[in-house]
């Protein structure tokens, strides 16, 4: 029976990789049409001053998302933590991979699976704001927008759902 | 220079040898290159370390700009690469301001040596902790207690504790190279599961100009390249290291991190 289920949701994850077409993705879809996709809503407070363009991820493939490791990009934090036994390997990988590096890894499929079975949230899909109630949360040098079980990490003026940090 | 220990560690087979063999005459010629061939971490390579560190900690204002490109192994081992940049101004001891952008936001990391501060101007939230320390303290308590990376971080630990300049399994001299116009001793080290390789400009000024990291924990070994531009007569003002967020800004708990 719960294999039934897992089944179930590991090919639904399949459809709704496949697809690349997650629900939420769809506003920040129409809005690609204009080129460009300047950060109208949210960045608007700024206004007009100086247009630099934001980079726009929403045609990118779901596959890009399932990262299984990172590079690292200083020396002594990571020689350091490998010499520190007690310091939990686990928590480096998940906490932050380099100052560059603001993608967590997708652990393992299952992950995304339960992420998906549980919120519908699509790994890697782009929204123009994160639905009313979020909560703003500070980790990792990243702030995020927590919604339950679902994290929405800034994508320019727009936020990317990603695997949740912890 | 610990020559005494290392004569002291050659003695003993080299006494041996020397009674042992008739033709002691020319038993030291041979034996002594065949012992520095084996040693992997050739004491010049980690003297430029030595050397670099302590001009690094001689610098009391600077300004680099870096541009990193870094590597994503994916779930089947291709590998995809990203970039990002950053410039940061630093007045030794404790003061630190680092702007970050990447494909998905910017960041500002201001630190005035009494409160650290994580800004993201385009959602207007920020974190802010109060903190008393050296910009090497700051990097080591962020990362650790909060697992927030500052950029080139090595740049601020070389030359420290933190740096420590035991525990490579192999260090090298590569030659020399150019990156950008300045000619550079290029050194090459294994430590762990990292190989990495830095370029010293060489000179006067032994300033670290590039950085490879490439790790060997997984068998697509991503890596990591970093250039590094330096203006050692930044023209920067100490206001700039206390951050004003704009009218309406939200202030946000910075979460310590979490271990499972």
């Amino acid at each position: 029976m719960t294999t039934l289920i897992r089944l179930l949701a590991v090919a639904l994850t399949g459809v709704f990789l496949a697809t690349l077409v997650p629900p939420a993705a769809e506003a920040a879809g129409d809005r690609r049409g204009g080129g460009g996709g300047g950060g109208a809503a949210r960045a608007g407070g700024g206004g007009g001053a100086k247009a630099k363009p934001q980079a726009n991820n929403t045609n990118r493939d779901a596959r890009s998302n399932n990262v299984r490791s990172t590079s690292v990009s200083n020396v002594n934090n990571n020689v350091n933590v490998n010499k520190n036994v007690n310091v939990n390997v686990d928590a480096d990988r998940r906490g932050c991979c380099g100052w560059d590096n603001d993608y967590h890894p997708v652990a393992t499929a299952a992950a995304v699976t339960a992420t998906v079975a549980v919120t519908s949230a699509v790994i890697g899909s782009i929204v123009n704001a994160p639905p009313p109630g979020c909560v703003p949360v500070s980790y990792g040098g990243i702030i995020y927008q927590q919604c339950g079980a679902t994290w929405y990490a800034p994508q320019g003026p727009q936020f990317i759902i990603v695997t949740p940090p912890y | 220079m610990n020559w005494n220990r290392h004569i002291a560690r050659l003695g003993a087979p080299l006494l041996a040898a020397l009674v042992a063999a008739p033709g002691w005459a020319q038993q030291p010629a041979t034996a002594a290159p065949a012992q520095a061939a084996v040693n992997p971490v050739a004491p010049e390579a980690i003297q430029a370390l030595k050397t670099m560190g302590a001009y690094l900690q001689t610098l009391q204002r600077f300004s680099v700009t870096t541009q990193v490109t870094g590597e994503r192994v994916l779930a089947d081992g291709q590998k995809l690469q990203h970039s990002a940049k950053a410039t940061m101004d630093v007045a030794r001891p404790n003061r630190l301001r680092a702007r970050i952008t990447t494909a998905r936001a910017e960041r500002e990391l201001t630190y005035n040596g009494k409160v650290a501060t994580l800004y993201t101007p385009a959602q207007k939230y920020y974190s802010s902790v109060e903190l008393d320390d050296t910009v090497t303290g700051l990097v080591r308590r962020l990362h650790q207690r909060y697992g927030i990376e500052v950029p080139l971080a090595d740049l601020f630990q070389w030359g420290t504790a933190d740096a420590p300049l035991e525990g490579f399994e192999s260090a090298m001299n590569a030659g020399q190279d150019f990156v950008g116009d300045d000619l550079c001793d290029h050194y090459a080290f294994r430590q762990g599961s990292l190989d990495w390789q830095v370029w010293i400009k060489a000179g006067s000024q032994p300033l670290p100009r590039r950085l490879v990291i490439t790790s060997r924990a997984d068998d697509a070994r991503p890596q990591s390249v970093s250039v590094i531009e330096w203006n050692l007569k930044p023209a920067f003002k100490d206001a700039i290291f206390t951050l004003v967020p704009s009218p309406g800004a939200q202030r946000v708990e910075l979460v310590p991190l979490k271990t499972r």
